[in-house]
């Protein structure tokens, strides 16, 4: 690969890709000696303070960070892990990438129907129209049915 | 503060990024997306799309926590609205109103909007300023307490010329809270000052007093 | 009685028509002349041309005598505005206002205007015909 990431940013979200983005992001990290940042993002509704803690939001955040340490030990590397609060996950990952200088951003996505058509959300667009670095999506595999439609 | 700005034209706009500058959490409610997208990328993620005049909107921002409501949008009507339901739905405590028509202030204030503005008025005020012979100039509203501050200018033909402090015969509960005379400058209001052409009073009065006030002090 | 309304639209002019048989004064207020088409040939009552949130307006209208002001033009918030100019400056006693916006439509009922929502009506009405109930005579009021 003629690219060299030395700062990659991995926004997880619970998603069963981001194991997979954590993995890729390690080996590349790795094979250039550089460093990994996951980051989970809460999204504070407008109707509560930014700083509020919502245990529940807090729990879960924890615990899929939790889970890209446990994938980026199976793939014997150290990560940092970032909990954060913000209004929009998209434009908290942007800020984020060029905050931390990063030089690529992997980011796992699912496949979701909307109204009978597929809808890639709001964070994704947001993050491939106005990320400065290289971004990766990696999208789970589609149900056939959902294609076949 | 946490500060909901209804309206994203040219006012809500210029209006929020200060707010925004000042250190206040800011949210602004527009109608049109392509505006709204625009303002989130120039100031970020601060604009929702919405009515600002439906309680639904105003539930989804949090109106509920709000310490202001500011409605700037073209209509007098929709920043009527928007106001009222803040106060009513939400108790927010304070309601701003960007009024575009001025017949519509005693209006707006009878209907509980705490602060009707209206960008012909403050003009108004600012050439009122600009003109030395107007013999009472209003300064500022304390509508929170039915009284406004004003200056007033004693001239050639006052009949409180030669007149103590202590002799003038105030409406009730009006004040006057600083003499600026030509002579010495601000004074404070000791009641043994004599008052002469060219001395400036500025008194604080309840709003329906002001024309007995400026009879008083004026003649006129 | 002496009755203004503002808003000469469909239901407006059908209004004032109902009205104006029944031998009550009617003032009917549009800023469209255009819209004065919709009133029948005999219409007794006056026609004006005027913004009804607007109080001079309001006053050539004959607001100082009016029983009831209605207010029925498309825009919740005008109609709004201008119900409440009629009812807390002008003393009117009875201020009928069409609103919309259930939500906002509930909220303004509370602050002592007469209000109805043509949208909760209309579903109402026709949630009675689709599930074969004797669509009520008098439509429900509100929710």
């Amino acid at each position: 690969m003629a690219s060299r990431f030395r700062r990659i940013l991995v926004p997880v979200k619970g998603y069963p890709t981001d194991a997979d983005a954590i993995g890729l992001a390690c080996t590349l990290a790795k094979r250039d000696r550089g460093q990994v940042f996951a980051i989970y993002v809460i999204e504070v509704k407008r109707s509560l303070p930014i700083d509020v803690e919502v245990d529940e939001e807090l729990q879960r955040g924890e615990h899929v960070l939790q889970l890209a340490d446990e994938a980026a030990s199976r793939n014997d590397f150290t990560i940092n892990t970032e909990l954060m609060q913000a209004r929009e996950v998209g434009p908290a990952i942007v800020d984020e990438a060029i905050e931390r200088e990063a030089d690529l951003i992997i980011m796992g996505t699912s496949y979701k129907r909307r109204f009978g058509e597929f809808d890639p959300g709001r964070t994704m667009p947001y993050v491939l129209k106005h990320a400065p670095c290289a971004v990766w999506v990696l999208r789970e595999p589609a149900p056939v049915e959902a294609l076949r439609r | 503060m946490y500060i909901i700005v209804v309206g994203g034209g040219q006012v809500g706009y210029h209006l929020s990024k200060q707010l925004i500058a000042e250190g206040h959490e800011v949210l602004l409610i527009e109608k049109d997306a392509r505006t709204c997208d625009r303002i989130n990328e120039d100031l970020g993620s601060v604009c929702l799309r919405g009515d600002g005049c439906e309680a639904a909107t105003l539930d989804e921002v949090g109106a509920g926590r709000a310490d202001v409501l500011i409605a700037v949008t073209g209509e007098d009507e929709d920043n009527l609205v928007s106001c009222q339901v803040a106060k009513v739905r939400f108790g927010v405590r304070r309601t701003i109103a960007r009024i575009n028509n001025p017949k519509n202030d005693r209006i707006f204030r009878l209907l509980g909007i705490d602060a009707p503005v209206s960008s012909t008025q403050v003009i108004l005020e600012h050439i009122e300023h600009e003109v030395p012979q107007h013999p009472l100039m209003h300064l500022m509203d304390l509508s929170r307490f039915g009284m406004e501050i004003v200056d007033v200018l004693i001239g050639e033909d006052s009949p409180v010329r030669g007149k103590r402090l202590s002799d003038l015969e105030l409406p009730p509960n009006a004040f006057v809270s600083l003499v600026i005379t030509s002579r010495d400058g601000p004074q404070a209001p000791n009641p043994s000052l004599t008052l002469g052409p060219g001395d400036e009073l500025i008194a604080v009065t309840p709003i329906d007093q002001e024309a007995r006030l400026r009879r008083v002090l004026t003649g006129v | 009685m002496n009755v203004v309304i503002m808003g000469c639209g469909r239901v407006g002019a059908a209004l004032a028509k109902l009205l104006d048989d029944e031998g009550h004064h009617v003032t009917i207020l549009d800023i469209d002349s255009y819209s004065f088409r919709r009133l029948p040939a005999d219409f007794r009552g006056t026609a004006l041309v005027g913004n009804g949130t607007d109080q001079e307006v309001l006053v050539r209208a004959g607001i100082a005598e009016a029983d009831v002001f209605v207010a029925t033009t498309q825009g919740d918030n005008r109609n709004v505005m201008a119900a409440q100019i009629a009812k807390h400056i002008f003393g009117v006693r009875r201020a009928v206002t069409r609103i919309y916006d259930p939500i906002r439509e509930e909220m303004y009922r509370e602050l002592g205007l007469e209000t109805f929502s043509p949208t909760m009506v209309g579903a109402h009405y026709m949630h009675a015909l689709v599930v074969g109930r004797p669509a009520p005579a008098v439509p429900p009021a509100g929710r």
